[in-house]
C-alpha cells in the first residue's frame, strides 16, 4: 500500500476534494465493469435462486424462498457433483503441486537447454481445452485409441477398457489429463519461487555440511511454503471451477460419475431449463470457492 | 545455481571419487527430465502426426503417420470454415483485450498512485473479481443479453471478457504503477502537470512492459474461452474457434479425424507462435501475480 500523499495544492481549497476525484475518475471505468459484470450478476443470481423461472418467458416465475436450495439438499445428483468436485480438487492438486515441484528443483540448477525445457513444459497450460480434450479422446477411446493399441501391443490386452465409459475409470482419467494439462503451470511458479530464495542461508546450510537430501527437505521446502501454498491454493480454486474439459469429455457422464458443480450447472440452465435451481448451484459454487479462498488466506497468515 | 551440486559433502569426497556420481547424478536428473519432456508435449505431437494421418491409419491405431497426407490442412480450412472462426476470435479476442488494458492500465494508476475514499472497497472488488467463478454470470448474463436482443453478437463475448479480465489487469497494473519511484511524479508536478499527463507522459511509458505481460495473457485467455461462447453464441457463422470447432466435433466432423486434428493444429497454431514470441514477458506476468498475493 502507498502511503498517503498530501494534496497538490495545499493552499486550494477544494484540492483535497479534487484528489478524490480523480481517484474516481481512474479507476471509474473500472468499477463500472466490475459492476456491470460481477457485483450486478452475483446480486441477480442470488435474488434468481429464490424464484423459478425456466428461461423463456419474458418474467421469472414465482418466489419461492429457499426451495431451490431444499431440493438440491435432497438431490442424489447434487450430492454426487459435490463429492466429484472434492475429489477432483483433492486428488489432483497434490500430483500438480508435487511433480511441479520436483520439476522446479530438478531445473533449478546451471542445466544446458534449461529455458527451453521450462518452455516446452508450460505448452499444456497455453493449449485451449478444447485441443487437449479432443485429444485425449482419441488418446483414451475404447477400440483404435492409442492407450488400447499400445496395451494390446505388450500383451496388456486384459487391461483395455473404455476408460471414459466406465464409471469407475472415468474421472480418474480427466483428473490425469487436468493434472498433465496443469503441472506446467505449478512448475513455472515453483521455480520463480526457487530462484527467488535467498542465498546466504542456502550457502550457510551448505557450508554446514548438509547433502543434497537434507538441504531440499530441512531448508528449501520450509523456505517454500508460503509459494507452495499459493500454489496449491490456484491450483485448488481453478479445479472447483472447472468446466470445459468435463464438458466436452464426458458431459458429466457415465451416469454422472464425473458430474460436477459447474456441469450440473449448465445442464441444469440449459438442458432442463430450470433457471432457479442453476442459479442456486452458482452461488453455492460461489460461497465455496470464496470460502476455500478466504480459509487458505487465513491459514497462510499464520 | 550450483546450490545443490556444490552441497555434496565437500570435505568428504575427492575431486577423484567425486566425478562419477556426479555423471551418474545429471545422467539421472537428464533421464527424469526426459520422461517428463515426452510425458508433457508428445500428446501434443501425436496430435500433429494424427493431423497427417488418413482415416484408415487412424483407426488402425498407427503412432506415426506413414505416408503423410499434408493435403489434410487446405482440405481442413476449406471444410471447417476456420477462416471466418479465426477472423471471429481475432476480432472479439483483440477487442476485449484493448479495451481491458486500457482501463486496466487507467485503474491501475488510479489504485497505485493515488489516495482516495473508498480505494480500499474498489480494491476489495478487484480480488473478488481474480477468484469469482465465470458460472455466477452465466444465467444474468444471458438473460440480459437476450432481453437487448444481444445473443449471437460480438458484444455479447466483448463485454464479458472484459468484464472478467479486468481483476487480473488492474491487479498486475497496480503493482506496477505502485513501484515507480515518487520523484517521477513530484518533478512533473512542480511544473504543474496534471494526473492525466503524469500518467500518460510519464508513467505509461514505463509500465511496458507490464501492458505486454497483460496483452498477452489476456488475449491468450480470450482466444481459449468456452462457455460464455457456447452459450452466448449459437449461430454457426459468428461463433469463436473453441465453440466453433466444439461444435464440428457433434456434427459431421466426428468421424473426419484427421480434418478434424488438421483443424485443431490450426487452432493452436496463433496461440503457440504468440507464446513462443512472447513467453518471457507471459511467465513472467503469471509468476508476478501469482507471487505478490
Amino acid at each position: 500500500m502507498a502511503e498517503v500523499r498530501s494534496p497538490a495544492h495545499p493552499a486550494a481549497p477544494f484540492a483535497h476534494w479534487q484528489r478524490h476525484l480523480t481517484g474516481y475518475a481512474f479507476v471509474g471505468p473500472a468499477l463500472l465493469t466490475l459492476c456491470a459484470f460481477i457485483v450486478y450478476p452475483i446480486v441477480y443470481s442470488l435474488w434468481l435462486s429464490f424464484h423459478d423461472w425456466n428461461g423463456y418467458t419474458a418474467q421469472w416465475g414465482p418466489f419461492v424462498g429457499l426451495r431451490n436450495y431444499l431440493d438440491l439438499a435432497q438431490d442424489e445428483i447434487f450430492w454426487k457433483s459435490a463429492v466429484n468436485s472434492v475429489v477432483f480438487v483433492v486428488a489432483r492438486t497434490p500430483f500438480e503441486v508435487g511433480i511441479g515441484f520436483a520439476l522446479a528443483l530438478l531445473l533449478n540448477r546451471e542445466l544446458r537447454g534449461r529455458s527451453l525445457l521450462r518452455t516446452l513444459f508450460f505448452v499444456p497450460v497455453v493449449l485451449s481445452l478444447i485441443v487437449v480434450t479432443i485429444l485425449f479422446q482419441r488418446i483414451f477411446e475404447a477400440n483404435a485409441g492409442l492407450l488400447n493399441t499400445s496395451l494390446r501391443e505388450v500383451g496388456l490386452g486384459v487391461l483395455t477398457r473404455p476408460w471414459l465409459g466406465d464409471t469407475s475409470t472415468a474421472l480418474p482419467v480427466v483428473i490425469a489429463i487436468s493434472i498433465w494439462k496443469n503441472v506446467g503451470f505449478s512448475l513455472v511458479i515453483l521455480l520463480a519461487g526457487l530462484q527467488g530464495l535467498p542465498h546466504e542461508v542456502l550457502e550457510a546450510a551448505r557450508v554446514d555440511g548438509a547433502d543434497r537430501w537434507q538441504l531440499v527437505l530441512k531448508v528449501i521446502t520450509p523456505l517454500m511454503r508460503p509459494i507452495l501454498a499459493i500454489t496449491a491454493m490456484l491450483s485448488i480454486i481453478s479445479g472447483l471451477k472447472v468446466f470445459d474439459l468435463i464438458f466436452i469429455l464426458t458431459r458429466g457422464g457415465p451416469t454422472y460419475s464425473t458430474e460436477v458443480f459447474a456441469t450440473l450447472l449448465y445442464r441444469q440452465a440449459f438442458e432442463l431449463n430450470d433457471m432457479g435451481t442453476a442459479s442456486a448451484i452458482a452461488v453455492i459454487m460461489v460461497v465455496v470457492i470464496m470460502g476455500t479462498a478466504r480459509l487458505q488466506t487465513l491459514l497462510l497468515r499464520e | 545455481m550450483t546450490a545443490l551440486d556444490a552441497a555434496a559433502r565437500p570435505d568428504k569426497a575427492t575431486a577423484q571419487t567425486r566425478r562419477p556420481t556426479r555423471w551418474l547424478e545429471s545422467g539421472g536428473v537428464w533421464a527424469v527430465l526426459l520422461i517428463a519432456l515426452i510425458l508433457s508435449i508428445g500428446p501434443g505431437l501425436y496430435l500433429i502426426s494424427l493431423s497427417l494421418m488418413d482415416t484408415p491409419q487412424i483407426f488402425g491405431g498407427r503412432v506415426l503417420a506413414w505416408p503423410i497426407h499434408p493435403e489434410n490442412y487446405p482440405q481442413a480450412w476449406i471444410v471447417t470454415r476456420i477462416g471466418q472462426l479465426y477472423w471471429n476470435s481475432i476480432y472479439i479476442s483483440g477487442i476485449s483485450t484493448a479495451i481491458t488494458v486500457a482501463i486496466s492500465a487507467l485503474a491501475g494508476y488510479g489504485l497505485g498512485r493515488i489516495e482516495f475514499f473508498g480505494k480500499r472497497i474498489v480494491y476489495a472488488l478487484i480480488l473478488v473479481g481474480l477468484t469469482i467463478p465465470l458460472q455466477i454470470a452465466l444465467i444474468p448474463l444471458f438473460a440480459n443479453l437476450k432481453t437487448l436482443g444481444l445473443l449471437n453478437t460480438p458484444l455479447a463475448l466483448i463485454g464479458p471478457y472484459t468484464g472478467f479480465g479486468l481483476a487480473f489487469g488492474t491487479y498486475i497494473m497496480k503493482g506496477f504503477f505502485e513501484e515507480l519511484p515518487r520523484e517521477l511524479e513530484e518533478a512533473a508536478r512542480i511544473d504543474g502537470a496534471g494526473d492525466l499527463r503524469i500518467f500518460a507522459t510519464i508513467m505509461l511509458p514505463l509500465t511496458r512492459p507490464a501492458l505486454a505481460t497483460i496483452s498477452i495473457f489476456l488475449f491468450l485467455q480470450n482466444w481459449n474461452e468456452f462457455l460464455f461462447a457456447l452459450t452466448f453464441i449459437t449461430e454457426e457463422s459468428r461463433r469463436t474457434l473453441p465453440t466453433g470447432i466444439y461444435s464440428l466435433i457433434s456434427t459431421e466432423f466426428y468421424g473426419n479425424y484427421p480434418l478434424l486434428a488438421a483443424g485443431l493444429v490450426l487452432f493452436s497454431l496463433p496461440v503457440l507462435v504468440l507464446y513462443f514470441i512472447f513467453q518471457q514477458q507471459f511467465i513472467e506476468g503469471l509468476t508476478a501475480g501469482a507471487l505478490k498475493q
